[in-house]
């Protein structure tokens, strides 16, 4: 592909509108990039089977926008623009319905094809899908798995992070340029991806806004960058699912972790376990879920034997109040009324309790750490 | 014929000595005011010769001057039209030898009405205490002005009209007459119509108001509507340690610059200050054009409470920081300087997020992540840094209620706060410092003293729970109080491990967002 070409494509990929297969298909037709810019919009119009207003604002988009300045500014904060169809394309995503025409990448993607799972799941997290997702992600990432998600908040952060905190390359297929960092408030866990051997990914220009139609086009990089996805938590209506739709769309293992029927956070993965998607209890049933061939490499040994570390017998206080939290989270309030306890014995016994992690605190709510 | 009359005035809270004189010549008839006089002071004129027209005397038709020294420092109030009537008197030559000789022993500080009546006029108090320490042994006031003016050190005749004062100059009513004794300080029984123990359950909310009385620590409530935070709030003056006489002196002044002190009956109680969270940056910290003391100097050695702390307006929030550190309020302008003292107790009060249920048992919570975030966010953190308690406060349901136990009763935390705070007495005797929370960095070093498993228990925190450095200080200061209140002489680890209840935003992955 010459340089030329290579200008074409970014212009045309900058109107976030219009499906990439369709780009590509258009691409076809006119046999490169560069002859389809040069249509007007009429011939467009009929050639690609789309509104004359369509055809007048995707080409009105191309040329404004400048893919010289594009490659430069992307060239400058450290990143790369891979075209589908040179060799450095990952293949994985030349395989995927809507194809894109380029991603750009800043970090390293390293090898494409090494075990993948993509985990997603709602922005409003639960305590309990806070749980599960660190957990699960955990223990994905010390088995060697590449994390893949959205950089979004709740799970998406929450599973990156965990790649950063095991020093394990995750990536972020983001919903905005590569030049931007939505929300702004994970600008720090981004920069950690790309210090720990992470990739910021996204086909879209590298200035590009976090708008809303950009979202669903990016799960499907999520999917296809993915030998596995598993959706964590979410509404029936959720981006999550959107994912997992793709990911079936492209015949991939969808899995999905249980919570409580009442939780509105967890009705899109129950829905998803009753239409037959894989149930999730442990990092184990995720990585039976891997391809064969690509297994090879993981430290999966070590999740099987996993034992737990011999922890030190509860006082008969301590068990009391352990057993009092039960399986709801209770205040110290709660506790003290059941107890008659004093709130000053209580924060020690607490205390004692959350540090050796056996119970964990969130605003100001006791409940048992369910994953140790 | 010259005449000078002794007077005062306020700067900020603080009373000086001004020198009111009146020279009458002859000349057109006139009246001049010099001495920098604002408005008020210049309406006195006209108040002034009807005032002693309607007395009985004449008003001289001649050219009056009137001198306000010191001359360069500007001068408010209407207190001057008592010795600016008595300077012209005197100058024109109606009061008697006796009567001029006995006009230097006294201080005259009043309003005056048309008819000559004496009307109560703002800061008294501080005027008086200032005019005390220069040496003045005696002063006539407005009977209005009489109750609060018993709190200076200095003899005081209290007059309703200018025709007495008159007598008294004259000889005509003995001075004798009109004395007020100094009230009693510490004997007044303080009477309050709430009590802790109608708050029911909240036992953790109620323990961290009662560490914040016993060592003056600021605390902020979190929790949805109807948990309670507003009823514990207003029921925190209840366990307060009762007001000594340096403190209530302090109070008194400022509510005497405002104008705010009650005629009839002056209020023995710790201030309880709850400005709605619309207020104007300088109606919360003080200032304006003759600047008065806002609502945290009218908190000054009581409680400031912030209910619906987030709604504040963000600049309020910032320049509580200023109070918040150093305990008074200094309001510089070009050519002066004032300070107010600003030592109050922060009680806040907020929602968890816009909504308010955020983390509610039962109702479900509608806000956005980037809601909730922003909300808490109104809060900064060099604010926060300055709040060494913090609740969750979790909502009570119907059953719960019925059978939660009412806790102790005002009394007897407030025995419990009243023994802490003399070993606190004790403790800082010869130092400014007065509770546990403004001690400073060299006395925590000083008095809070860590165990050896005590610092076990902080690395612990630090690990295990994320607990962040900075708060360190908050940490040992607030642990250093928990003792107190049990009586120990050292802190040990099960005091650090109650504090750490009371510091969940410094843990990290705390919040669900």
């Amino acid at each position: 592909m010459n340089f030329e070409e290579k200008l074409a494509r970014l212009k045309v990929n900058s109107f976030s509108y219009l499906r990439s297969d369709w780009l590509s298909q258009m691409i076809e037709i006119f046999s490169s990039a560069e002859e389809l810019l040069r249509q007007d919009a009429k011939t467009i119009s009929k050639e690609g089977k789309i509104p004359l207003e369509s055809a007048e604002a995707f080409l009105k988009s191309c040329a404004m926008l400048d893919a010289a300045k594009e490659m430069e500014k992307t060239e400058k904060s450290g990143g790369k623009i891979l075209f589908n169809g040179e060799e450095d394309f990952p293949q994985r995503l030349t395989e995927i319905k809507e194809a894109p025409l380029l991603i750009y990448v800043r970090g390293d993607l390293g090898d494409v094809q090494r075990a993948a799972v993509g985990m997603v799941g709602t922005r409003k997290i639960s305590p309990y899908g806070r749980r599960a997702a660190s957990k699960l992600a955990g223990d994905l990432a010390q088995s060697g798995v590449v994390l893949v998600s959205g950089l979004a908040r709740g799970i998406d952060s929450v599973v990156h992070a965990e790649a950063v905190k095991n020093q394990t390359p995750t990536w972020a297929l983001i919903g905005t340029g590569i030049g931007r960092c939505y929300p702004a408030e994970n600008r720090e866990l981004a920069r950690a991806i790309l210090d720990t051997g992470g990739a910021i990914i996204s086909e879209l220009p590298f200035d590009a806004p976090p708008l809303a139609h950009h979202f669903p086009r990016r799960n499907r990089l999520i999917a296809g960058l993915s030998d596995v996805v598993v959706v964590v938590e979410g509404e029936v209506k959720s981006g999550a699912l959107i994912t997992a739709k793709m990911a079936l769309d492209q015949g991939l293992d969808v899995m999905a972790v249980p919570g409580p029927i009442d939780s509105p956070t967890s009705g899109g993965p129950n829905k998803l376990i009753k239409e037959g998607a894989g149930m999730v209890l442990c990092a184990n049933d995720i990585i039976d879920a891997i391809p064969v061939q690509k297994k090879f490499g993981l430290k999966v040994k070590k999740l099987y034997n996993e034992s737990k570390a011999p922890s030190e017998p509860l006082t008969e206080q301590e068990q009391k109040i352990f057993d009092l939290i039960g399986e709801d989270s209770k205040s110290i309030d709660d506790l003290a009324l059941e107890t008659d306890l004093q709130i000053t014995q209580l924060s020690a016994i607490l205390f004692s309790l959350e540090v050796s992690g056996i119970i964990i605190c969130t605003d100001g709510k006791y409940s048992r750490n369910k994953f140790n | 014929m010259l005449c000078s009359i002794t007077s005062a005035c306020l700067k900020g809270i603080e009373g000086y000595i001004v020198n009111v004189e009146v020279d009458i010549a002859a000349g057109m008839p006139s009246l001049t005011l010099v001495g920098l006089p604002d408005q008020e002071v210049k309406e006195a004129k006209d108040r002034v010769l009807a005032a002693i027209r309607n007395s009985g005397f004449d008003s001289p038709t001649k050219k009056i001057t009137i001198n306000l020294v010191p001359a360069e420092i500007k001068k408010n109030g209407t207190h001057f039209d008592l010795p600016i009537a008595l300077g012209i008197l005197g100058a024109s030559g109606q009061l008697s030898d006796a009567a001029l000789e006995k006009l230097k022993d006294f201080v005259f500080i009043g309003a005056l009405g048309l008819t000559g009546e004496l009307h109560a006029s703002a800061g008294v108090l501080p005027m008086l205490i200032a005019l005390s320490r220069q040496g003045k042994k005696r002063a006539v006031i407005a009977q209005d002005n009489l109750q609060e003016a018993a709190y200076a050190c200095i003899d005081i005749f209290s007059a309703q009209n200018l025709r007495q004062v008159v007598d008294l100059l004259e000889g005509k009513i003995p001075f004798e007459q009109n004395r007020e004794k100094n009230p009693e300080f510490l004997n007044i029984e303080e009477v309050y119509s709430e009590d802790f123990s109608e708050v029911k359950g909240q036992s953790l909310a109620k323990r961290a108001l009662e560490i914040a009385a016993a060592g003056g620590h600021n605390v902020l409530m979190m929790g949805p509507p109807g948990t309670g935070k507003s009823m514990l709030a207003k029921r925190f003056a209840t366990i307060l340690p009762p007001l000594e006489r340096e403190e209530m002196l302090e109070i008194l002044q400022i509510y005497s610059v405002c104008g705010l002190l009650n005629r009839r009956k002056n209020n023995f109680q710790r201030p309880f200050r709850d400005p709605h969270h619309t207020i104007s940056n300088i109606a919360l910290v003080g200032g304006g054009q003759n600047p008065r003391p806002g609502e945290v100097s009218l908190a000054h050695n009581g409680v400031l409470f912030l209910d619906e702390f987030a709604e504040f307006s963000r600049t309020s929030l910032e320049v509580l920081r200023e109070p918040l550190e150093t305990f008074k309020v200094t309001i510089a302008r070009a050519k002066e300087t004032l300070t107010f003292p600003a030592k109050f107790t922060l009680i806040a009060a907020m929602n968890p997020c816009p909504c308010g249920y955020h983390g509610h048992k039962v109702k479900v919570c509608n806000c956005t992540p980037v809601q909730i975030s922003r909300y808490k966010a109104k809060i900064s953190g060099p604010l926060l840094d300055r709040i060494d308690l913090t609740v969750n406060l979790m909502p009570v349901n119907f059953s719960d209620w019925e059978k939660k136990s009412e806790g102790p009763t005002s009394k007897e935390i407030r025995q419990r706060v009243i023994a802490a705070r003399q070993i606190q007495k004790e403790r800082f005797k010869n130092t400014q410092t007065t509770a546990n929370a403004f001690m400073s960095v060299k006395q925590i070093k000083e008095f809070c003293a860590l165990p050896k498993d005590g610092a076990q228990v902080l690395e612990l925190a630090m690990k295990k729970l994320g607990l962040s450095a900075r708060s360190l200080d908050k940490i040992l200061k607030t642990a250093r109080t928990i003792a107190d209140l049990e009586g120990s002489k050292d802190i040990k680890k099960e005091h650090l491990m109650e504090v750490l209840q009371y510091r969940p935003l410094d843990r990290k992955g705390v919040s669900d967002i």
